[in-house]
């Protein structure tokens, strides 16, 4: 029995380590970035700043145009999240209630293509869109990412489980398929729809390497660009990358808190079936 | 209702024809173009020169080596802790939708934002890391600006952020076993390690063997984490180069796109090779 307990207690010990060194940088991010630059860079390390020095942020939003990255960021991944969406709802509605030639084969091509890997591809998307002219545009930061195989995959698995009959019904009653689709799929499905939403919105916001290759100009880049090029410029000002950062991480951190039921299962559920 | 309903294609034609522009012709593009030399408005054929070039840069077989060896140390490792961590928090814990939550943190989070804080972790005067250690008495070495202990960082820093996902999803299959299988095994008097060997881990193979897959893939495209951590460049002196580092450098900055090309072939077939063979360990694995 006593031996049972202390497996227990070094059970804890194990799980308590680990959940501080995944906090930890959090939590240290966030009192950098409230810090003084003495401070940051102190022999032994501070842990907590004497004073919060909230003109960090403000100072932040003077160097870079942080504003202007928020919108960007905010525009495109709700662009390419709302149309993806509704992309991938349409496709999925056919996948799963109309019968038609090449069916298995569309499925087939598709279900391989989940398995590229997107940096393959992403240097000749640029060629495409330098191509068409779209460099340093919205257009050409969300173009690529306005339909999603993986969540027209998770809709499907969703759709599938709303029985067949409740179609033919519709159907016989004289709806159409567009009304059958927003009256009836979409309202049966919010939760898996919003869930996708969310998972497309975080991706969206924590996208880099390729709004990196698309944009060159200031004003067109996203948070996560704007970031990396505010660290290297204000290298030495080590508190105020740690209030940039912070001002990067929070807003989903929030999202992330209030919705992450949706969010865990939404990942669980995607990717043990993909 | 055998019929063909040819309106299919009407609600799949987005999709369609978005897969078709900015998957499936970027592929083929892809291919065609690592055949091809000169820059990206004056391209011509040039057989397979640009593969040629690849076995006799030593850079690449640098990229090569380094994204090799993070992906077989850093995805076993974290791999193997994840399971620990979602174990404790399944079998000992009551408050599992807390650990759960915090665990899952980073996968979330921008890796730009979380790798510019580990870079002042890991700073080799003033970093929280090092403080520790020496106040542990142990080695303290300069993580970011010592090109010998680049990778080593990397690595780290690569188990950290793995660790989010792979203990989220082990936690749904844990979740998926069976109760009664425990109940049953309790009642002839199974021990815990037992119950772990015996019904846990083989219940988790296909879940093993899935993110065994996703973390092999995500380690073969790291790019992000990299670049955060060293301030844009590979570590010092290119050190810490990946594939995808060097793919981004012979297309973006040195403008050889056939060489880029040349190198992402490359590395997707590793890819393709690398799911292949796991796939083949696990299934034998599950045989068992």
């Amino acid at each position: 029995m006593k031996k049972l307990r202390l497996g227990v207690l070094f059970s804890y010990l194990i799980l308590f380590i680990f959940a501080v060194i995944t906090v930890f940088p959090f939590v240290y991010m966030l009192l950098g970035g409230l810090m003084s630059f003495q401070e940051t860079t102190s022999i032994p390390p501070t842990l907590i700043p004497h004073h919060f020095e909230w003109s960090n942020y403000a100072k932040v939003f003077a160097q870079a145009p942080f504003a202007r990255y928020f919108f960007n960021t905010i525009l495109t991944a709700s662009i390419t999240t709302i149309v993806s969406l509704f992309n991938s709802l349409l496709g999925a509605f056919a996948m799963v209630n109309l019968h038609f030639k090449g069916k298995g084969v569309v499925q087939m091509v598709l279900l391989s293509l989940l398995m590229v890997p997107g940096e393959a591809i992403i240097f000749t998307n640029y060629n495409t869109i330098a191509h068409l002219g779209l460099l340093n545009t919205y257009i050409g930061l969300v173009l690529p990412f306005l339909t999603s195989i993986f969540y027209m995959y998770y809709l499907q698995s969703y759709f599938g489980s709303i029985s067949d009959t409740i179609y033919k019904a519709a159907m016989i009653d004289g709806a159409s398929d567009w009304e059958y689709i927003w009256k009836i799929l979409v309202p049966m499905s919010k939760g898996g729809l919003f869930t996708v939403g969310l998972l497309s919105f975080i991706s969206g916001w924590n996208s880099f390497l390729w709004p990196l290759l698309v944009t060159n100009e200031d004003t067109m880049r996203l948070l996560n660009n704007g970031l990396a090029t505010f660290a290297s410029d204000a290298g030495s000002e080590t508190q105020l990358q740690l209030a940039a950062a912070t001002l990067t991480v929070l807003p989903i951190l929030i999202l992330y808190f209030i919705f992450r039921k949706q969010i865990i299962q939404g990942v669980v559920r995607n990717d043990l079936k993909g | 209702m055998k019929t063909n309903q040819k309106k299919a294609w009407l609600f799949l034609a987005p999709t369609i024809i978005f897969v078709t522009l900015f998957s499936i012709y970027p592929i083929l593009r892809a291919f065609g173009m690592s055949l091809q030399k000169g820059s990206l408005i004056d391209l011509s054929w040039a057989e397979f020169s640009n593969y040629q070039y690849l076995f006799h840069d030593p850079e690449f077989w640098l990229a090569i080596k380094n994204t090799i060896l993070y992906a077989v140390i850093s995805v076993p490792v974290g791999l193997a802790i994840s399971i620990m961590l979602a174990w404790i928090i399944f079998s000992k814990v009551k408050h599992k939708a807390f650990f759960e939550t915090t665990f899952f943190m980073p996968y979330v989070t921008s890796t730009i934002a979380i790798g510019i804080v580990f870079r002042y972790i890991f700073n080799g005067d003033y970093g929280m890391l090092n403080f520790i250690l020496r106040s542990l008495h142990l080695p303290a070495p300069n993580w970011i600006d010592d090109p010998a202990m680049s990778l080593t960082t990397i690595i780290i820093f690569g188990i950290w952020t793995s660790l989010a996902f792979n203990i989220v999803i082990l936690m749904g299959a844990l979740r998926n076993i069976d109760p009664n299988f425990y109940t049953i095994a309790e009642m002839y008097g199974a021990s815990g390690k037992d119950k772990f060997w015996r019904i846990t881990m083989p219940e988790l193979v296909p879940t093993i063997a899935f993110l065994l897959t996703m973390n092999v893939i995500g380690a073969f495209k790291i790019y992000t984490s990299v670049y955060a951590l060293f301030n844009g460049q590979a570590g010092v002196g290119n050190s810490a180069t990946t594939a995808v580092f060097y793919i981004y450098n012979k297309f973006q900055i040195v403008g050889t796109p056939g060489v880029a090309m040349a190198a992402t072939v490359i590395l997707f077939l590793i890819i393709l090779l690398a799911t292949f063979l796991q796939r083949k360990m696990m299934k034998k694995i599950g045989e068992n």
